[in-house]
């Protein structure tokens, strides 16, 4: 059973479609990135599975059941992507009042806290208020309170941006640690290299509207463009428009060839083979998750247009 | 209802602790007292006494009738001018030593006449009226003289007088002085309490908002319980400190009765007349009703003041502009409530005491006059009951601005896009 499954969802403003008609389904345990530009609509699909805004259209179903903000939202941890703690309050105190405000019982938020603070080696910072945190250190408290709840659903919006990369590390650990203890995680960014990176499935949202949907695998394979990459000793000479491939690029020793319709990577290297080359690499060249999002999102205009909804 | 608790605590914990909390409960009655006392003090210290010239010619002014009256009343000093410095006394007063002179022409003692107190520098119509009572003395005499009355008929001449006092038929106790005083007293300290812990809601609200924690809490809470618990935790914080102000007036008050009992006259007075204000008016009912009409005044205008908050970004500039009608109608309420003290029953203080907007001012400047013969029942459970429904209303209307106003960012709302955030579904 999926642990969110999101049916038609829409979300108008006075100047802006929102979300326009956006469905999917994000599988138990899995780490799902969300992406897209900015002002796709990804803050206010996330805002209506953080039970923060009613969608005007459509039905979010959280594991298994109608979406009930009241109630549900105990299981869900949210970190937006604005961070905010309040700054003249005590660490400790604070921890504690969001981790109670989450449901959780004093006693047993204490004992959570202090297993978080001992293992991101926060504790000297009980009793420090949070403007004396600097911006990487805020950072690692507004994970600890995010996911100090132990919540069925995690959202992060850009978690690591600001943190070094030792710090990075560390969050990305404890994020596959969540995951792999049965957590969920969607996961926002524009990071792409992190996505294909720490991503089982990816969704892209644009101008409020789904256009993809897939495993990063999935959607390599998807987008390919049949491009491989041939490190030869020598460019052999006899290169012309009967090949079964063109090239796209030449340098020394390397090529880049793209296979025409109908020919396999086999009939490439029969050819190179016959001309004498020397082969000594062969490799598939897929897109990376940039290529992909620049070239879906290309085109559109960089940042939304105000439009009168009429809804 | 448990998170709102929580906030509440959280809310008024943090106020009650800070430092700034504590130094303004302290300061405020001595303040207070200071200024009370301080100007009383100024003013009786600072009073001018004018040295006056008169230039006689009428010859009943002359140095021992004036010299007696100058020992008698302090208030002035009246000078009989040397007839060979009058001529330098008038052009330059102030060089001959004088703050002013009066030229007294013979004078028809049936008819009398109208002086002129010349001076280089202004002189307040108050201190010429001392220096006119001053002359009148002696112009009595003068017309005494004449008429042939003696010593005992002027004593009767000026003490037997009619005076008239205001008395309640079935209340002797009441006065309509201290009712005015209390009905003031507890209207100032409403006023100052929605000013003052409005917009603390106002800034707390803001501070949320630019913090960016608003959107974390309202992942966990609902915006209206996030408000509620604020307004709440705050107000608590008021009745903290009007309780704490309370407790220190009794405190002083019986400081005062238990040393001065004996030692001094003044503190006895002092206590006398604590004991006839507090006789001369149903106590347990102003006090109950001050603590009504002090909660639904704050919450009727906090909520009001929260929504604002929520609704601007850094700039305090943007929340004087928009909390600047409101505020406005505060202090209209306390206009209003300066005409009571002259006609407690009149239709302004009425209905400015139903209306909700100006009644947790008006009508407890009303209270101390007598319920229910200055304020009818009636009236009194209406203005309650709509001082209720008032807040409802205003606690709905600001939760719903709220939960727009707390999560949007950009450019500052008017009031009628504030108006449209409320009125629309979700």
């Amino acid at each position: 059973m999926p642990i969110l499954e999101l049916h038609h969802l829409r979300k108008y403003f006075a100047t802006q479609k929102a979300v326009e008609d956006i469905s999917l389904t994000i599988e138990r345990g899995q780490i799902f990135g969300l992406l897209g530009p900015n002002g796709a609509g990804k803050t206010t699909l996330i805002r209506m599975i953080t039970g923060i805004f009613y969608p005007d259209q459509g039905e979010i179903i959280f594991d298994g059941k109608r979406f009930d903000p009241l109630n549900d939202i105990a299981d869900i941890g949210y970190m937006p992507e604005e961070r905010g703690l309040y700054k003249k309050m005590k660490i400790g105190e604070q921890t504690l009042y969001l981790a109670q405000l989450k449901g959780l019982k004093k006693a047993d938020a204490m004992k959570k806290i202090k297993e978080w603070f001992i293992k991101f080696d926060m504790y000297s910072w009980w009793n420090k208020k949070v403007e004396d945190l600097s911006k990487g250190m805020s950072q690692k408290l507004q994970f600890v309170t995010t996911v100090l709840h132990e919540p069925k659903l995690i959202i992060l919006d850009e978690p690591f941006s600001g943190l070094d990369p030792v710090n990075t590390n560390l969050i990305k650990d404890e994020i596959y640690n969540l995951a792999q203890k049965g957590a969920t995680i969607i996961f926002s960014t524009h990071r792409m290299e992190q996505v294909e990176e720490i991503c089982d499935h990816i969704v892209l949202v644009n101008k409020g509207e789904k256009i993809l949907d897939g495993t990063v695998n999935q959607v390599k394979q998807d987008f390919k463009e049949n491009l491989f990459s041939v490190g030869v000793e020598r460019i052999p000479a006899g290169l012309n428009s009967n090949m079964p491939f063109e090239v796209v690029s030449n340098k020394e020793q390397s090529l880049v060839v793209r296979i025409k319709d109908g020919n396999r990577p086999n009939d490439v290297l029969q050819y190179l083979l016959q001309q004498g080359a020397a082969i000594r690499s062969f490799n598939e060249m897929l897109p990376s998750l940039n290529d992909i999002f620049i070239r879906l999102v290309e085109g559109t205009p960089t940042s939304r247009q105000f439009q009168n909804v009429n809804a | 209802m448990n998170k709102i608790l929580l906030i509440i605590k959280r809310e008024y914990l943090t106020r009650v602790r800070k430092r700034t909390f504590i130094i303004s409960t302290l300061l405020f009655p001595i303040l207070y007292m200071l200024l009370v006392f301080g100007t009383g003090y100024i003013a009786a210290t600072t009073k001018q006494v004018l040295r006056v010239a008169i230039i006689d010619a009428s010859g009943y002014f002359n140095a021992p009738v004036l010299e007696k009256q100058n020992t008698l009343d302090k208030s002035s000093v009246l000078v009989p001018a040397d007839p060979g410095a009058a001529d330098s006394i008038k052009t330059d007063p102030q060089k001959a030593g004088f703050d002013g002179y009066i030229v007294i022409p013979s004078l028809n003692w049936k008819t009398g006449d109208s002086l002129v107190l010349q001076s280089k520098k202004s002189i307040a119509s108050s201190n010429a009226a001392l220096i006119a009572s001053k002359l009148n003395t002696v112009w009595d005499e003068v017309k005494n003289e004449k008429l042939g009355i003696d010593a005992s008929n002027r004593a009767i001449l000026t003490s037997s007088r009619l005076s008239v006092k205001a008395n309640k038929i079935n209340d002797p106790n009441a006065n309509g002085d201290t009712a005015a005083g209390i009905g003031f007293a507890c209207g100032f300290l409403i006023y100052f309490i929605i000013l003052i812990y409005g917009s603390q809601v106002m800034t707390g609200v803001m501070e949320e908002k630019t913090s960016r924690i608003a959107e974390i809490i309202v992942s966990s809470v609902k915006p209206f319980q996030m408000m509620l618990g604020k307004i709440i935790g705050i107000g608590l914080v008021a009745l903290t400190q009007f309780l704490l102000w309370v407790l220190f007036m009794f405190a002083i008050y019986n400081v005062t009765k238990m040393s001065g009992g004996a030692a001094s006259s003044s503190a006895n007075q002092f206590i006398g007349s604590i004991q006839k204000i507090f006789s001369s008016v149903n106590l347990p009912l102003v006090l109950s009703c001050f603590a009504f009409y002090f909660l639904g005044g704050f919450f009727f205008y906090s909520a009001i003041y929260g929504a604002i908050g929520s609704a601007i970004n850094e700039d305090i500039r943007e929340a004087q502009s928009l909390s600047f009608p409101v505020t406005m109608l505060v202090i209209i309420s306390i206009v209003i409530m300066t005409t009571v003290a002259a006609n407690p029953t009149g239709p302004m203080a009425t209905w400015a005491s139903i209306i909700p907007f100006s009644s947790p001012i008006v009508m407890m400047a009303r209270i101390p006059w007598g319920v229910p013969d200055t304020v009818p029942w009636w009236q009194l459970t209406l203005s309650m009951s709509l001082l209720v429904a008032g807040f409802v209303f205003t606690t709905w209307f600001a939760g719903k601005i709220y939960r727009t106003g707390i999560l949007m960012y950009g450019k500052k709302p008017s009031w009628k896009e504030m108006i449209k955030w409320a009125f629309r579904r979700n």
